[in-house]
């Protein structure tokens, strides 16, 4: 059984947000949720500035805080190390998204995709409302829903319970990437079996010197970091008193 | 008496509004979801869990207080014991209805049934809670039907008990061992939460005692019942002592610690405002009414009592509030790219009703068991 992982390059990363917008085609997932999204760090004193990306997504982490509170076992891990949640156990307690100290879950306050539900028009006396638009395409919540999300967890996450990155779970299934993988036009992001010592991300966590996000909780995540985006050069110098 | 009369139905339509009120808020709360509180995915709970929180823990201290006649024979106390089980019974049922409209599907709690996590702390806090009521029902219905003293009846005392005792150590451990949430304490809050249970217990009973004497016999209470209210006024001042001491410390804690969530919670907007590291509710929840309660003067008079009782009883609300809050009130590593760096928060006009639904359901209880339940049989001896 593999144990799934991802190694995020940041030296190639660009911080161009095609992970995020592909994920939440992928997903489904509804505006206000994120379950791929970035830390923004700041550093230095102005006007000696510049700011960083950390891509962030769900650690599938070994020692899982919210698999471990989730009174109902719907956050549980897979074989594969995957971190699973079933919305028909879900009793929306929060409980998992308040103990995960990644910020990565999210709970759906109302019902699910809100502008698609309006039945308004855009422009009134020209356009159709978002309603209608739903209703014309056949679709589901949304125009361009994708039915393929289905099977192994809801299309549409309700009103009610939560809802996270499940590392495109569906698409594993088909040995298919996870589409944030896919859709990343500078590969920054590589995925794979972390037991399997030949596979693309063990090589990696061999090679570099990785890290982790907030690795002394001791919840060993399985999203690691490596290098480092920084294209700035400076003169060689021992410093000065 | 004619007083009384007047009050009565009065106090009765109060509750009948309280509780249809309450009710078509809960049924809009359910169709419309949580979305209709003050909360988002940084304030993830709000002012509802700590309704709940205060009166489970109430309950929970009220069980506790029961347990001097029932588990420790103490005969002075033994007129009391079947108000107290009645009143923790009550209190929890308040507590209960919170926690249900906090739950996102409640109709998929039977879940939590058919799929236990025995390391999930909220599920243990739930079952020990259910556990709890289930057992003190039971124990009422046992001293209702005039069996005190069987062996069923002490055992049914002592498990409520024991529940009572453990209950509270898992609410402090939903928040004590959340790691990424350093500003809760760790198992510290587990102490917190079983001292905050007695004293907002104790207080509690205080409160209906006095309120509740004054109003059904119009005067004062006899030698017997000045005699446990000083006894039950001690145990609150000890330990409302006991709270500020660890209060204080807490509090100097959090301000000298250089650990960076402490930094943040630094920034914490307090609901009710603050004076220095100090919070409102902290300095008149519970510091003013321990100093008043440790003059023997106020502490002996009536309204002396009835006012640090009161003060205590709602400063416990505020603070567990407050605390819930504060180790919220920042967002978690990317969410700060979509909240403020320190989130406010006033309650919704939905959020006070599930307050006024719960304490409507708890005093409507109180009100009917004091009217149809005997509750002041004693054993025969």
């Amino acid at each position: 059984m593999p144990r799934y992982a991802m190694v995020i390059d940041l030296q190639r990363c660009v911080g161009c947000g095609a992970c995020s917008i592909a994920c939440r085609n992928e997903n489904n997932v509804q505006e206000g949720v994120y379950w791929s999204n970035k830390i923004t760090e700041t550093v230095g004193t102005f006007p000696n500035v510049r700011y960083h990306y950390i891509p962030t997504l769900c650690n599938h982490c070994g020692a899982a805080p919210c698999v471990r509170g989730c009174p109902t076992k719907a956050m549980h891990k897979l074989e594969n190390g995957l971190t699973m949640h079933d919305p028909k156990k879900c009793i929306g307690c929060k409980y998992c998204e308040f103990n995960c100290p990644y910020g990565v879950i999210y709970f759906n306050w109302e019902k699910p995709h809100k502008f698609w539900r309006s039945e308004e028009a855009v422009i009134p006396g020209a356009t159709s409302s978002p309603k209608e638009l739903v209703e014309k395409v056949g679709a589901q919540g949304t125009p361009y829903v994708n039915t393929e999300r289905t099977g192994t967890s809801a299309t549409l996450r309700p009103k009610g319970i939560v809802e996270k990155c499940t590392f495109c779970d569906h698409r594993l299934a088909r040995k298919q990437l996870p589409y944030c993988v896919e859709a990343c036009p500078a590969n920054a992001r590589i995925f794979g079996d972390i037991s399997d010592p030949k596979s693309e991300v063990s090589v990696l966590l061999g090679k570099f010197h990785p890290f982790r996000l907030r690795e002394e909780l001791g919840t060993d995540p399985h999203v690691f970091y490596i290098r480092g985006y920084n294209p700035a050069r400076y003169r060689a110098t021992k410093g000065g008193v | 008496m004619s007083g009384g009369k007047i009050l009565y139905p009065v106090w009765l339509g109060v509750l009948g509004v309280a509780l249809l009120a309450g009710a078509v808020a809960g049924i809009y709360i359910f169709v419309q979801g949580h979305v209709l509180f003050n909360a988002n995915d940084v304030l993830i709970w709000t002012l509802p869990l700590a309704v709940y929180i205060f009166l489970a823990l109430s309950s929970s201290g009220l069980t506790l207080l029961s347990a001097l006649p029932l588990v420790f024979g103490v005969k002075k106390y033994e007129p009391l014991a079947k108000r107290l089980v009645f009143l923790a019974i009550a209190t929890l049922c308040g507590g209960f209805v919170a926690i249900g409209l906090e739950l996102g599907t409640v109709f998929n709690m039977i879940y939590i049934m058919l799929s236990p996590n025995l390391s999930s702390p909220i599920w243990w806090m739930g079952a020990i809670y259910s556990a709890e009521l289930a057992v003190l029902i039971v124990k009422f219905w046992k001293m209702h039907t005039g069996d005190f003293h069987s062996g069923f009846s002490r055992f049914l005392g002592t498990a409520s008990f024991v529940l009572a005792l453990i209950a509270p150590l898992m609410i402090g451990s939903v928040f004590g061992l959340t790691e990424s949430r350093a500003t809760y304490f760790g198992p510290v809050m587990s102490i917190y939460c079983l001292l905050m249970a007695v004293l907002s217990g104790t207080a509690l009973f205080l409160l209906y005692d006095m309120v509740g004497g004054r109003l059904s016999a119009g005067a004062a209470a006899d030698a017997a019942g000045r005699s446990v209210q000083d006894d039950f006024t001690r145990i609150l001042t000890y330990t409302a002592g006991i709270v500020a001491a660890f209060t204080v410390l807490k509090t100097l804690i959090e301000s000298a610690t250089t650990i960076p969530a402490f930094l943040v919670y630094h920034k914490f907007e307090h609901l009710f405002g603050a004076v220095g590291n100090f919070g409102t509710e902290v300095i008149f929840g519970l510091f003013l009414p321990f100093v008043l309660l440790v003059i023997p003067s106020v502490r002996a008079s009536a309204r002396g009592r009835m006012l640090a009782a009161a003060l205590i009883f709602a400063g416990s609300l505020a603070r567990h509030t407050e605390i819930l809050l504060a180790g919220q009130s920042h967002p978690v590593g990317p969410k700060a790219e979509q909240f403020p760096q320190y989130v406010r928060y006033l309650p919704s006009g939905w959020e006070l009703m599930v307050l006024v639904f719960a304490l409507a359901v708890m005093l409507t209880l109180y009100t009917l068991g004091e009217r149809y339940l005997k509750l002041t049989e004693a054993p025969k001896a």
